[in-house]
């Protein structure tokens, strides 16, 4: 088998069309793919990093709530395919071609665009979702389901039982052919011999493209369900055709597994504070797997004040067990445990432990944030306390279940 | 009885089917452009559509599109002088395919295949 003709024979749908509800405020201007992560990166980077690093050079991208931003970081980050070689990745929004809606579901947005696969007539398609964070290489799963001469290949990762609801869990063979799939269950079956483990799916497919087709067009005759891939196509398929699991390992590190939904506020705060940590689950710093997204042109980040004395001696900018991007001003003030994006600025007599702080936050004089998310251009007052009295917090902000506070733009943190 | 609408641009077609499936004990009206079958079925939905596809304006495939794309649930068959299009994904969506010919037989036993007599 040449495996990158056969690469080069499927086309990458990315679905970047969720209403992200359950990541709002974060998602109040900005479809779900498109939200800051680990300083400088949106969410959806690691899945075209994982696209342009397993030979992946035809992507539709399908949008539909606010995508203006997303839009935009997809045209001026990744305009890296060269159209001569028939390389390409382009963003779809509903056409309302033939009908006057918009995407019912995952398997309504393909079923939408079925002039585009004909246009293309590729063997196979692989469905990312944009909103995941994790480094795979697609060519071990293409390898996998072209090897099981499979239908339908379903990436899956074993994960902890207690957070398996959210997800298709998964049920195989020693063949690793799917037997049973159970969407989004409320007490979801544990792997056998691990009591606390669930084998969930990613969200990942590699479809022959004949069989897909036929799929969503049934999906779209069908007039209940959720015209959704999880909930109707999967369940559907599973005894009738060739459904089998390709068990995720991280790219150039089969040990690992990571693998995260950024679904919640929680999911959001403890991926990013992954990155802080000395030895992340998730390296950006593999040269093998590189990540790569669009920066703006702004100066490297600096501290300044590094004490003096009376009442300067605690004027020191220091910056402790953290990410910070360029553009960056610790000023007299201390950072902790946190990941800053590009142009934040911290003044003197400050700290900020354990936040996530966007683009362009200015974090007033002896102001104090702890455990927090601080969305993009908000200024926080001098001397104003975020993270220390929940009851207080609660009465101005978000808290998620976690307890992370999130300040969203346009509400004044005084 | 069972009603059939058919699609066709061409008027000595549409007179052939309708004769040959009035014969079969189906009641049969026609259409000659993709608009016309639409509007057609908004105002008194068939139980069958026979469907050309080369047709001026609103080509059949569309028409098939616009059809399985809107909240009625009604058979199509398309019927049409070219087998090619049977490759095509897009023409997928309908529930039968017969390639056009004097002797009605295939399409007559694709309708009863769908709706019944």
């Amino acid at each position: 088998m040449r495996l990158a003709c056969e690469m080069e024979n499927t086309l990458c749908i990315l679905m970047a069309g969720g209403k992200g509800e359950r990541l709002y405020p974060l998602t109040k201007d900005f479809a779900k793919p498109a939200v800051r992560f680990g300083g400088i990166y949106r969410i959806v980077d690691f899945t075209l990093s994982n696209c342009l690093n397993s030979g992946i050079r035809r992507i539709y991208v399908l949008t539909q709530y606010r995508s203006v931003s997303l839009n935009r970081h997809i045209r001026v980050g990744w305009s890296i395919f060269s159209h001569e070689l028939g390389e390409f990745i382009e963003c779809v929004p509903p056409q309302q071609r033939v009908m006057d809606r918009w995407y019912r579901g995952t398997a309504d947005s393909i079923f939408q665009n079925i002039h585009i696969l004909q246009r293309e007539r590729p063997e196979r398609i692989l469905i990312l979702s944009g909103d995941h964070v994790y480094k795979m290489d697609y060519n071990e799963m293409l390898a996998f389901h072209v090897e099981k001469n499979a239908d339908l290949t379903i990436a899956g990762v074993e994960i902890e039982r207690s957070k398996a609801s959210a997800f298709g869990i998964i049920g195989c063979d020693e063949e690793f052919k799917i037997t049973d799939w159970e969407e989004k269950p409320a007490d979801p079956k544990p792997i056998p011999g691990k009591s606390d483990k669930s084998f969930v799916s990613m969200g990942v497919y590699i479809f022959n493209t004949d069989v897909l087709v036929r799929q969503v067009i049934a999906d779209a005759k069908s007039p209940t369900g959720d015209h959704d891939f999880g909930k109707n196509i999967v369940p559907r398929m599973i005894g009738k055709h060739r459904v089998y699991v390709h068990a995720f390992h991280e790219a150039h590190n089969p040990e690992s597994t990571y693998w995260r939904d950024i679904g919640t506020l929680d999911a959001y705060w403890e991926a990013n504070m992954d990155l802080i940590s000395v030895s992340p689950q998730c390296n950006l710093y593999d040269d093998r797997w590189p990540i790569r997204t669009y920066q703006e042109q702004v100066p490297p980040a600096k501290t300044v004040f590094s004490g003096g004395s009376g009442e300067e001696i605690d004027r020191v900018g220091t910056v402790l067990d953290s990410i910070v991007s360029g553009g960056c001003i610790v000023s007299g003030g201390r950072v902790l445990r946190s990941v800053l994006s590009p142009n934040v600025r911290i003044n003197s007599y400050s700290s900020v432990e354990d936040s996530v702080l966007l683009d362009g936050v200015d974090v007033g004089r002896s102001a104090r944030i702890r455990k927090a998310i601080i969305d993009k251009d908000v200024h926080i007052p001098e001397g104003t306390v975020i993270g220390y009295d929940p009851g207080e917090d609660g009465k101005r902000f978000t808290i998620s279940p976690g307890g992370v506070v999130i300040v969203q733009r346009g509400i004044s943190p005084t | 009885m069972k009603r059939i609408l058919v699609v066709d641009d061409e008027v000595h077609i549409c007179e052939l089917y309708k004769r040959d499936l009035e014969d079969e004990g189906y009641a049969v009206s026609v259409a000659q452009s993709g608009k016309e079958a639409l509007t057609a079925v908004e105002e008194d939905p068939p139980d069958l559509i026979v469907l050309d596809i080369q047709m001026p304006g609103m080509d059949g495939i569309e028409t098939l599109e616009r059809l399985v794309g809107g909240d009625k649930r009604i058979p199509v068959i398309l019927n049409t002088a070219y087998s090619h299009y049977q490759d095509d994904y897009t023409a997928w969506q309908a529930d039968g395919y017969v390639v056009k010919s004097s002797d009605s037989t295939k399409l007559i036993h694709e309708i009863k295949r769908l709706i019944g007599t």
